[in-house]
């Protein structure tokens, strides 16, 4: 067999373990969908990229329509699902915005009595987030009181600002918690990663190559390492032996032949949509491969959003900065039954951008429609003017918010795409609810002179999680605490679908830690993991 | 491939109903926002031509006023008509000067600078207050 290991999706989860498991010397094959990025098309100083953004690096996989993109099907959810399919994944167009999970993101069950423990504890995951912020050239500021007392990220944090500061006081004056934010922006030369030029386009594309992506951080050395990466390389099902171990993948390239690609061991890392739907493709089983505890797609989370504005009298020039985020508040994320909800929500302070998005219905609403008489001092007032907290809310595990295979609608070469079912809960509306309450006070006490309370839209489902949950019990789990299935010895999954609940933070600290983790599980165990020889 | 002058006309109707003189500044039709700084959008944007004349025909014959009314329920028309006039209008380099804005500019880091929020005792507080989380419960 030519290759030991093969990975399917060379976003993070995908590059962190093609390059670990490179370094100990196993032959590594990863199959990608999608294309690389294509950085020419960073055009940020261009006065038409507000414009072209949209269409050449845009999260939405049906509208973009990119070869590498399958149909989604979300008519039935509250969130429509978001992703870069591509070599570099989600982190190609992330805000890169850093965020460890808290202590208690592990212990939701033990703690608030509801939802799952994660088979392992935030110490277990510690020293991993300390090396993939090496990796991933992170930076930020030890020592944050929202978090356990450890070694920080490598590189300074990016500067406050003066919107940074101005919340920042408040928050003093509030007595609640703020902190340097931490970031995957690169506050000087790092590695293969540039200095930031703060032009704010992080949620595009980086033109500086300044934000720690895994195209950049990962894939060179990866390759360099003698992995092989394929693109435009689809897979359409996992091949399953008689003894029920697999033996690798079916896919199919960019000219619509269609291959084999066969290794001992096979790690899934396609995301929180991407990885349910292979298994619900493969097998024999109208349930799929590795279902056995009927849990593969099922627990979708994606994170409810909420944002809210501040316009100030102060000129911020905030347009642009790190995008990212300048500072972070956890003041409210801890579990208070008393708010008549459970579990919490990040904030993270960011720029509002240009004259553009000074007109936009997202975040500033219907009732602050810009046009008409008055338009360009509206415009004025808004533009450098303004500063928004982002707001990431945890949303609890639920069967029926899931992702089924969609046998109408199908990709270019076919093969089923995938429908997504979620409705918000109670909890995630109220817990909204009172956390934009909280960030309009914030910036009330910081000297906003208006404070608007974004409308509630679909397009947020960036963070893609719990289709494949980790858990010790294979009636109630698909994969174990080595990210192994239950049901299939030789398979595994590295992504976010693993996680058994969500956290309020931006997942991909967590994701890239826990693939680390789970690659070096792999290498240690590698004497007795079953293959397919 | 333009679109015609009765098209250019309707549009710059439309557009000065969304930004009208004002501040100091001209109207959108003034500025070249179904002129010149149109042909820039749709150079940049061409998949945005088919779905604008499809909006402007919609609405053709009716006054500015009342046209605006019926695209507004129109999402999709709705959408292009409120990208393509401020993107033109934006992109007009007199318009940019007029509202402060000079465009993204390289804002290096100066990583060897003193972080002010340690020099100054902004974070003072917040490290005073002490931890804000939960641990891990022990067993």
């Amino acid at each position: 067999m030519e290759h030991d290991v093969l990975i399917v999706g060379a976003g993070p989860s995908g590059a962190i373990t093609a390059k670990r498991l490179a370094e100990e010397g196993l032959r590594v094959l990863v199959l990608e969908q999608g294309d690389w990025p294509d950085y020419s098309k960073a055009t940020v100083h261009r006065e038409d990229f507000p414009l072209t953004a949209g269409r050449d690096w845009g999260w939405d996989p049906n509208l973009r329509q990119a070869p590498g993109d399958y149909p989604i099907d979300d008519a039935d959810s509250d969130i429509t699902a978001l992703m870069w399919n591509g070599v570099g994944g989600g982190t190609v167009v992330y805000a890169a915005q850093w965020q460890r999970n808290m202590p208690s993101d592990f212990r939701v069950k033990t703690l608030d009595g509801i939802a799952d423990d994660w088979p392992l504890t935030y110490e277990d995951l510690e020293p991993y987030y300390v090396r993939v912020e090496r990796d991933f050239g992170i930076s930020g500021l030890a020592n944050d009181t929202a978090f356990p007392p450890g070694e920080g990220p490598p590189l300074p944090p990016v500067p406050l600002g003066p919107a940074g500061r101005r919340v920042a006081k408040a928050h003093n004056d509030l007595g609640w918690h703020w902190w340097p934010a931490p970031n995957a922006i690169a506050t000087r030369e790092y590695g293969r990663l540039h200095a930031c030029q703060q032009v704010g386009t992080c949620l595009q594309a980086c033109a500086y190559g300044a934000k720690g992506t895994a195209d950049l951080t990962h894939w060179p050395r990866a390759l360099e390492l003698g992995v092989e990466l394929r693109t435009r390389a689809r897979v359409s099902e996992l091949i399953v032996r008689p003894d029920g171990l697999v033996a690798g993948a079916r896919y199919v390239d960019a000219d619509g032949n269609e291959h084999e690609a066969r290794a001992g061991v096979t790690v899934l890392a396609a995301n929180g949509v991407g990885t349910p739907r292979l298994l619900l493709l493969s097998g024999d089983s109208p349930d799929g491969l590795a279902n056995s505890s009927g849990m593969v797609g099922k627990r979708l989370m994606m994170h409810p959003f909420g944002t809210v504005v501040g316009v100030f009298d102060e000129d911020f020039r905030a347009w642009q900065g790190p995008w990212g985020q300048f500072i972070h508040s956890l003041e409210f994320y801890e579990t208070d039954e008393s708010r008549g909800f459970v579990r919490g929500a990040k904030w993270g302070l960011q720029p509002t951008g240009g004259p553009f998005s000074m007109t936009s219905a997202y975040p500033w609403g219907a009732e602050n429609e810009i046009w008409g008489p008055g338009f360009q001092d509206a415009v004025r007032g808004r533009l450098g003017h303004s500063t928004m907290w982002g707001i990431i809310a945890e949303d609890l595990p639920e069967e029926s918010n899931r992702v089924v295979l969609d046998r109408v609608n199908r990709d270019a070469d076919g093969v089923p795409g995938a429908k997504i079912e979620y409705r918000l809960s109670e909890n995630s509306r109220r817990l909204v609810e009172f956390h934009q309450a909280r960030a309009k006070e914030s910036l009330l006490a910081a000297g906003a002179r208006d404070v608007v309370v974004a409308p509630f839209i679909r397009s947020t489902g960036w963070h893609l999680l719990g289709t494949t949950v980790m858990g010790t019990d294979p009636a109630t789990s698909v994969v174990d605490a080595q990210g192994r299935c239950h049901d299939v010895p030789n398979l595994f999954v590295f992504d976010g679908s693993v996680w058994p609940t969500s956290a309020g933070m931006n997942p991909t600290a967590t994701i890239a830690a826990l693939a680390l983790r789970f690659a070096e599980q792999l290498i240690e165990s590698r004497r007795e993991q079953k293959v397919a020889a | 491939m333009a679109l015609t002058d009765a098209q250019r006309a309707q549009l710059g109707a439309l557009a000065d109903q969304l930004i009208p003189a004002g501040g100091g500044m001209p109207s959108a039709s003034e500025a070249g926002v179904a002129g010149r700084y149109l042909d820039e959008v749709l150079t940049s944007l061409p998949d945005l031509k088919a779905p604008l004349e499809t909006a402007l025909a919609a609405v053709d014959g009716l006054e500015p006023e009342a046209a605006l009314a019926v695209l507004r329920d129109d999402p999709a028309a709705w959408g292009v008509l409120t990208a393509v006039v401020p993107a033109g209008y934006f992109m007009n380099p007199a318009i940019r000067e007029a509202i402060g804005y000079p465009g993204l500019e390289r804002r290096p880091i100066d990583a060897t600078a003193a972080p002010d929020y340690l020099a100054d005792g902004l974070l003072d507080s917040v490290v005073a207050r002490g931890p804000v989380y939960r641990p891990t419960p022990t067993d």
